[in-house]
C-alpha cells in the first residue's frame, strides 16, 4: 500500500528525519508533503488527498493543536489519521491532542522504531 | 512563587546538582537518539566556549528561564550532517535549524525528567543566534548550570539559566 503523507514541523531537519523514519519503517511513500506550521498544512490538506499526517505541536503561526481543530472541520480530511510528534509530552498535552482527534503521540527525541511502533498501528486501524 | 522557585531562592545546591545530572542525561539522550552519536563529557580542563552558533529556548511557568546550546559553525554543520545523514557541505545550510531543534529537544527532555514539571512548564519555539558578539540579559536574578561536551572533537556548551 502506498502512503501519501503530510509532515508538519517548523524544523526542516525534523521533517526530513521523520520522513526517513517512515521509509525505514518499510512504508511505501508515494508522496510526502511538508509544511512548517498549521496554516501551511491546512492549505495542503485542502489541495491533496492524504493517508497520514504527522504534526509537531509547538510551532509558530498556527500550532499543532489548533491545526487539529481546523483539520477536523475539513470534510475531505477529517478522518485522515494524525500522529503528533513533539517535545510537549506531558499528560495534559497528550490528552488534549487525543481529545481533539489525534490518533497517536510520539515524544521527541525518538528512535525510528518508536515511529514505526506508533504509526503502523494507526494506519492499520484506519484500514 | 512555585516550589522550585522557592527552592532556588533558598540556594538549594542539592536541587541544582540534581538538575545538572538530569540535564547531562537529557543531552546525551538527544544526541544518541537524534544525532546518532554518543556525545562525550570531557575530562578537565574544560574545552573553550566557542559561540558562533547559539540555540535558545525559553521556559515559562513553574520553571522560568532559558536553555542554550553553543558551538562553532563547523560543529553545528557536522551535527546537521549527522541528523540528516548527508555530507557536511550539504548540511551546512541546515545548521541553524539543527541547533534550534537540538535545543528544543534537550529542553523538552529536561523538563520531562523532573517530577511534576512536564505540564507546568511550557517551551518557546527555538531562536538561533549566529555570531558571538552578544550578551544575554535575564530579567531576574537566577542560577546558571553550564555543561561542556565534546562532539567529534569540538566543544558544545549547554547552559540552563533559571530564575529564582
Amino acid at each position: 500500500m502506498s502512503i501519501r503523507a503530510l509532515i508538519v514541523d517548523d524544523s526542516s531537519v525534523m521533517r526530513k528525519i521523520v520522513e526517513r523514519c517512515l521509509r525505514q519503517a518499510g512504508m511505501n511513500l508515494s508522496q510526502v508533503l511538508e509544511a512548517s506550521n498549521g496554516t501551511e498544512a491546512l492549505a495542503l490538506v485542502n489541495e491533496h488527498t492524504l493517508d497520514l499526517i504527522l504534526s509537531d505541536i509547538n510551532m509558530p503561526v498556527m500550532d499543532g493543536l489548533e491545526f487539529i481543530r481546523h483539520l477536523k472541520k475539513v470534510e475531505s480530511a477529517k478522518n485522515v489519521p494524525i500522529v503528533m510528534i513533539t517535545t510537549e509530552g506531558g499528560e495534559k498535552s497528550v490528552l488534549e491532542a487525543l481529545s481533539l482527534g489525534a490518533n497517536g503521540y510520539i515524544r521527541k527525541p525518538f528512535t525510528p522504531d518508536q515511529v514505526k511502533d506508533h504509526v503502523i498501528p494507526v494506519l492499520r486501524n484506519q484500514s | 512563587m512555585s516550589t522550585y522557585q522557592q527552592s532556588l531562592a533558598g540556594n538549594n545546591s542539592a536541587l541544582l546538582q540534581g538538575w545538572r545530572a538530569i540535564l547531562r542525561d537529557s543531552v546525551t539522550e538527544v544526541f544518541s537518539m537524534m544525532v546518532g552519536v554518543e556525545i562525550c563529557v570531557p575530562q578537565p580542563p574544560n574545552p573553550p566556549v566557542v559561540r558562533e552558533v547559539t540555540g535558545l529556548v525559553g521556559l515559562a511557568g513553574e520553571l522560568c528561564g532559558v536553555l542554550s546550546v553553543q558551538c562553532a559553525k563547523s560543529c553545528a554543520s557536522k551535527i546537521a550532517s549527522r541528523m540528516l545523514c548527508v555530507p557536511v557541505a550539504e548540511a551546512a545550510s541546515h545548521m541553524n535549524d539543527a541547533i534550534g531543534e537540538i535545543c528544543n529537544m534537550v529542553a523538552g527532555s529536561f523538563k520531562a525528567k523532573i517530577d511534576g514539571m512536564e505540564d507546568k512548564c511550557m517551551l518557546s519555539v527555538p531562536t538561533v543566534v549566529i555570531g558571538g558578539d552578544y550578551q544575554i540579559f535575564s530579567l531576574a536574578v537566577g542560577e546558571r548550570i553550564e555543561l561542556p561536551f565534546l562532539f567529534e572533537g569540538e566543544s558544545v556548551w549547554i547552559g540552563l539559566e533559571v530564575r529564582n
